[in-house]
């Protein structure tokens, strides 16, 4: 059934590339101007209504965003998935939330995560999971993760001694057992 | 058989209400059912019949205002850190806050994370820590009985820290909560 859709697809968008393909799952990547229209004709005309995921991954060494839709069809038990590239500077991407309303949800994250800006969105810029950052999308490869943790959460001293009994000693109490006190003798 | 010490004269009428107060404290611990991290998972098996922490007394509550104990099973997000911090403060005194799990304790495997807090104490003053990734139930009820041990000996005296040095709890919590917009109080 799979090649079935996949020739549909070809015959509209001769620019594809072909990148994966299983009996149930083909895996597309289209030109970025084609994208909304290729997720658009997947739902409307082969079957695939069920949008599982927007996701996006940094390909900072190609200077984009590689954003990957993930659709299913449910009766034929298909997944397809359609890729596009979008220049990494001021990204924007059409946005589906007229068609999907799950596809809100997806787009707000990737706003706040990588600064994917999705027009067309009303809920665009409300706070999903990180309330009132302010520093660059933590999410981009070049946000520096471990340094930001630092100078914003701090870390505990390290102890100066691996003897527990330095440490642990009266706040504990259990050192000044019976047989605590023996092996302290004993030395 | 005989006793060989005279018996012990009680001593301020006001200490002994307050060791009783005490025992009292230490022996009907009442868990406010709040789960931040993957820890939370531990306490299922703590409260049914296996490990039953009913038999300590301790008891699962469903809201602050009845509870005791606050447990921060395992790792603390910044979002979260907020609704602890209003979970917390709406706790009747005397209060007393047991944090499981190495990343409470400096941040354990997610030390270099954007959005997890490293330390703690910094933001909320903890009577019990318990190592572990997580602690089974065995170190929780360990934790526990240490828990209860302070209380008798009167020395979980958190809430009355937290009291009296708001300032800096309040200042250490406005420096990752971003978006702050809980009350102020004046106790």
């Amino acid at each position: 059934m799979i090649d079935k859709v996949k020739k549909e697809l070809e015959i509209r968008f001769p620019l594809l590339k072909l990148v994966r393909e299983q009996h149930n799952y083909l895996h597309i990547k289209v030109d970025k101007a084609a994208a909304a229209d290729a997720v658009l004709t997947a739902k409307t005309s082969l079957g695939f209504t069920t949008l599982q995921l927007i996701s996006a991954v940094d390909r900072i060494e190609n200077g984009a965003f590689q954003l990957t839709w993930i659709l299913e069809n449910y009766d034929e038990q298909e997944i397809l998935l359609i890729s596009a590239y979008f220049p990494r500077k001021n990204c924007v991407v059409p946005s589906l939330s007229q068609i999907w309303p799950a596809a809100s949800a997806f787009e707000r994250e990737l706003f706040e995560m990588f600064g994917i800006s999705f027009p067309g969105n009303p809920r665009e810029g409300e706070d999903f999971l990180l309330e009132g950052w302010k520093d660059m999308p933590p999410m981009r490869r070049d946000f520096e993760t471990e340094e930001y943790a630092r100078r914003t959460f701090g870390e505990r001293q390290p102890r100066e001694h691996t003897d527990p009994r330095q440490y642990i000693g009266d706040v504990v109490g259990e050192w000044n057992t019976p047989m605590g006190r023996n092996r302290e003798e004993e030395k | 058989m005989y006793c060989n010490q005279p018996p012990k004269k009680p001593g301020d009428k006001k200490e002994v209400l307050q060791k009783i107060t005490n025992m009292a404290r230490a022996n009907s611990l009442w868990v406010t059912a709040y789960g931040t991290g993957c820890g939370s998972i531990e306490l299922r098996p703590l409260g049914t019949s296996r490990f039953d922490m009913e038999r300590f007394g301790i008891a699962m509550r469903p809201t602050p205002r009845q509870a005791d104990v606050l447990i921060i099973s395992g790792y603390l997000a910044t979002k979260t850190l907020k609704r602890v911090i209003r979970v917390y403060e709406q706790i009747q005194d005397p209060k007393y806050i047991m944090a499981l799990g190495s990343c409470t304790i400096n941040g354990g495997m997610y030390f270099d994370s954007y959005n997890t807090l490293n330390v703690l104490d910094k933001y909320l003053p903890v009577d019990v820590y318990v190592m572990g990734c997580m602690p089974r139930p065995e170190a929780i009820i360990d934790g526990f009985s240490l828990l209860m041990k302070k209380i008798k000996e009167g020395r979980a005296v958190g809430w009355k820290h937290y009291r009296e040095n708001l300032d800096y709890y309040r200042e250490n919590q406005k420096q990752i909560i971003k978006n702050w917009d809980l009350p102020d109080y004046n106790w």
